[in-house]
């Protein structure tokens, strides 16, 4: 079952378009965070809980005889409203089909430009080279934070009021960069080697009315 | 019970979520938290357009790990036990508490594991036991911290700005 949720963002152009993300995820407190994350990030979000069902959702998977259905999506967007999806953001560790799994899935289908973000709570170097090499976008370690939905900054579309919530300040300078392709070094160094625990500034809380 | 007095509850809660201080062994200062940077984020991300969040993420916490400590607890009890499964199980808990920032959930699942790995029915059952006991432990805290900021709210006071160098 897909859950949706959409913030309104009130554009001077009158523009109701959204960045959506499908969020695929098999653990419900991950899904809760994703979507909240992308969220405070002016995205539309459609959560799901399986690989499966994320092929569901695009369209690739015949429910009756459980085979790819290679023919266009636009052809199955219909009960779906015709709502596009900009991004696809998944799990790496899920039962049945991987996250892995999914990605290789949408390589071979018409959904093959669009970018796959893959997420695992556990930093194995092999793992995230072979979905980079897979075509994955960015491989992010868990659990997710404002500052990883920055890095994913550079695939948003311009629109008037997508930004980030969060503590950022780049994504200004993210979005004039030319080169949207990260370093493997980057990506696995990342909370790889530091124990340590988030910067001073994260420690403020909000205050509360 | 007037507002400021809640306040200074909820302070002191909040510092013995994130800080525990051994009175065992004074040379040791501070051992590990209950909770950790993580469960800060969540905070970060509640805001008036939903007020809600973290009782609602912690909630749905409360509620995953529960089952999962009924279905390791069913799993070890098992004759011919399946360790994948049980492994399975303590890798998904491993990961809720992660996410809300539960740190000795979490240290106490990655031990588990280990033992996961070695087959070691005894040790299993004793690392369930300590992952059931950080469970309840942050799980009563929690109930106590958000009940505190029920009150806080509802006697039209604010939930106080804390800094934390963790």
């Amino acid at each position: 079952m897909a859950v949706e949720s959409e913030v309104v963002v009130v554009g001077g152009r009158g523009e109701k378009e959204h960045f959506h993300v499908l969020a695929v995820d098999d653990s419900v407190i991950d899904r809760k965070l994703l979507e909240r994350l992308l969220t405070v990030s002016s995205c539309k979000v459609t959560c799901v809980d399986s690989g499966d069902q994320a092929l569901k959702y695009l369209g690739l998977l015949d429910d009756l005889h459980n085979t790819i259905n290679a023919s266009s999506p636009s052809l199955h967007s219909s009960h779906h409203e015709g709502t596009k999806v900009n991004m696809i953001m998944t799990d790496y560790c899920m039962p049945g089909m991987s996250g892995y799994d999914l990605l290789k899935r949408l390589k071979g289908s018409p959904w093959k430009d669009i970018p796959v973000v893959i997420m695992s709570s556990e930093n194995v170097p092999s793992r995230i080279s072979m979905c980079l090499e897979g075509g994955a976008e960015e491989f992010l370690l868990k659990p997710l934070q404002l500052s990883d939905l920055e890095k994913l900054q550079p695939y948003f579309p311009k629109f008037p009021d997508n930004s980030c919530e969060g503590e950022s300040t780049s994504a200004d300078e993210d979005n004039d960069q030319d080169n949207n392709h990260y370093n493997c070094n980057s990506i696995s160094k990342r909370k790889a080697t530091s124990a340590e625990p988030r910067e001073k500034s994260r420690s403020k809380m909000k205050e509360y009315n | 019970m007037e507002v400021g007095q809640i306040q200074r509850q909820w302070v002191d809660c909040m510092k013995s979520l994130f800080i525990e201080v051994s009175t065992l062994l004074p040379t040791i200062k501070t051992l590990e938290g209950f909770l950790d940077a993580q469960f800060l984020q969540l905070k970060q991300l509640q805001d008036e357009t939903n007020p809600e969040f973290v009782v609602e993420v912690v909630s749905l916490f409360f509620e995953d790990s529960e089952r999962l400590l009924a279905d390791l607890t069913n799993a070890l009890d098992q004759k011919a036990i399946d360790f994948k499964k049980v492994d399975a199980h303590v890798h998904q808990l491993k990961g809720s508490s992660s996410s809300i920032g539960a740190q000795r959930v979490k240290n106490a699942c990655i031990a588990f594991r280990s033992f996961c790995e070695e087959q070691n029915v005894d040790a299993c059952l004793r690392c369930l036991q300590q992952v059931k006991q950080e469970y309840f432990l942050v799980k009563t805290k929690l109930e106590t911290l958000l009940g505190l900021e029920q009150q806080i709210v509802g006697a039209g006071g604010s939930i106080p700005m804390m800094e934390l160098s963790l």
